[in-house]
């Protein structure tokens, strides 16, 4: 368990060292969500009708915000190069490093989402249902953010770059997980969808390390 | 064998040569497809009868999104033919397929709004052929914008190819999650596998059409790949001697 204790306690210190990180995306979630009702109207009933699919909208681009400093400062620092020469594969190194980040940045994130849903309105099932589906559908994100992140590693300017980049290919989940929300405030059964949806999710949390390894290797200068 | 085949297809001038004969070749089959399926298509095929005229955009709009999508397909494979050979041609490959698809990408759309105004009344609609052709001009331009950005040109192609291979497992599954979500659009005019449901007096010069714009798609790759070779072999004593440099 060396190797992996020590890239999570690293970044839980991290994350004590500079908590503001953490607090950004959260803060930005709150600020879009209040814009909402400032720009639509305060009609309650309409929020609650948009309301899950704008909290989804914004929880991914909170996401995204995060995703420069995935790999970043590692990379400058060297911790990534050191990666390299440990006895566990790469991607393992990189699989332990999204599931932190998960765990660090993206689930305070999720559980903003009851407050966020009561500034606009939603009923207490949908929004049990909405959290549901950021759950399940987080860690397709956060590898597909890995990605946008390693692969703009060598980039110029890599800010809004990787943003661009990657929100083509989060169409399928944002459509499945828009489809449980229907369905629930429609009265019909979600199961299936759930499922598809957090098969997509273990597909990508299988696959992306791969490929966000690959990536990474070859921004550091080696081969792929 | 296997050998002098990869050494040929690793030389830039080999290559430069031998395209520029393909290269004339996909030019003069285009022509010829495209002017007689165009002229069959819009002045002599039958009129639809519910459509009227209008529906003789698909001479165009048919061709075009294929090719949109078979032109996506053939970068992938460029792409991990890069990744696993390391072949810089299919770095070239790549980034012409990428520019021409993106082409054929943006006039599908284009010519399937203009087509869609006399049709449903409106030139868009969140349908789900629309919107997976837009996803797929947006991944397009993200192996673009990619390229565009990355310092090192090496490195450039590889991510650019990760990039591809990742959009290519994915592509499928945003086509089914979008279609899931919506449809509208007509289905398919021509599949592989069933019997059209257009008369052949129609289907005839589609068929000669798509053939058509698969070659003007292969003239355009073709040329664009032989510049990109000139540009990158332009410190070669053969690129110099070409096109008459002197020091």
């Amino acid at each position: 368990m060396g190797i992996e204790r020590r890239i999570i306690q690293r970044e839980w210190r991290l994350v004590m060292a500079r908590p503001g990180e953490v607090l950004k995306p959260m803060w930005f979630l709150l600020l879009v969500i209040s814009l909402i009702p400032l720009a639509l109207s305060p009609d309650s009933t309409l929020l609650a009708e948009i309301g899950p699919a704008m909290i989804w909208v914004a929880t991914l681009l909170a996401i995204l915000l995060n995703m420069d400093h995935l790999f970043k400062d590692d990379y400058s620092e060297g911790v990534l190069e050191q990666w390299l020469f440990w006895s566990r594969p790469f991607a393992w190194c990189v699989a332990i490093k999204l599931l932190t980040h998960w765990l660090f940045y993206i689930l305070p994130l999720i559980l903003m989402t009851p407050i966020v849903g009561l500034m606009l309105s939603i009923p207490a099932d949908v929004i049990a249902v909405l959290l549901v589906t950021l759950l399940v559908a987080t860690p397709a994100l956060t590898c597909f953010s890995g990605l946008g992140g390693a692969l703009t590693l060598g980039a110029a300017r890599s800010g809004v770059l990787g943003v661009l980049v990657m929100l083509p290919l989060f169409v399928p989940v944002v459509i499945l997980a828009a489809g449980v929300i229907t369905r629930t405030t429609d009265g019909a059964g979600i199961g299936p969808l759930l499922a598809l949806l957090a098969a997509f999710s273990l597909g990508a949390a299988i696959l992306m390390p791969l490929a966000i390894a690959a990536a990474i290797r070859l921004n550091i200068g080696g081969s792929t | 064998m296997a050998w002098r085949w990869f050494h040929q297809w690793g030389s830039p001038r080999w290559f430069y040569e031998r395209a520029s004969r393909w290269q004339a070749w996909a030019g003069w089959i285009a022509v010829i497809l495209l002017a007689v399926g165009t002229v069959w298509g819009l002045a002599i095929a039958p009129v639809d009868y519910q459509q009227g005229h209008s529906y003789r955009i698909i001479y165009l709009h048919v061709p075009v999104s294929f090719l949109a999508q078979a032109l996506y397909l053939a970068m992938a494979i460029a792409a991990a033919v890069l990744l696993v050979w390391r072949m810089k041609l299919a770095d070239v490959a790549m980034q012409s397929l990428a520019i021409v698809g993106f082409a054929f990408c943006v006039l599908a759309l284009a010519s399937g709004a203009i087509w869609g105004k006399p049709t449903w009344g409106t030139y868009w609609v969140w349908d789900a052929r629309l919107t997976s052709m837009l996803i797929l001009a947006f991944l397009y331009l993200g192996i673009i914008g990619l390229r565009s950005a990355m310092l090192d040109p090496n490195t450039a192609g590889k991510a650019c190819a990760i990039l591809a291979l990742v959009g290519a497992i994915n592509l499928p599954i945003i086509k089914y999650s979008v279609e899931w979500w919506n449809t509208l659009h007509q289905p398919a005019s021509l599949t592989l596998t069933e019997k059209p449901a257009m008369p052949a007096s129609m289907w005839v010069p589609l068929l000669i059409n798509i053939c058509g714009y698969y070659a003007a798609a292969a003239y355009l790759v073709f040329a664009s790949m032989r510049g990109l070779v000139l540009h990158r072999e332009r410190r070669a004593q053969w690129v110099r001697e070409l096109v008459g440099a002197h020091d």
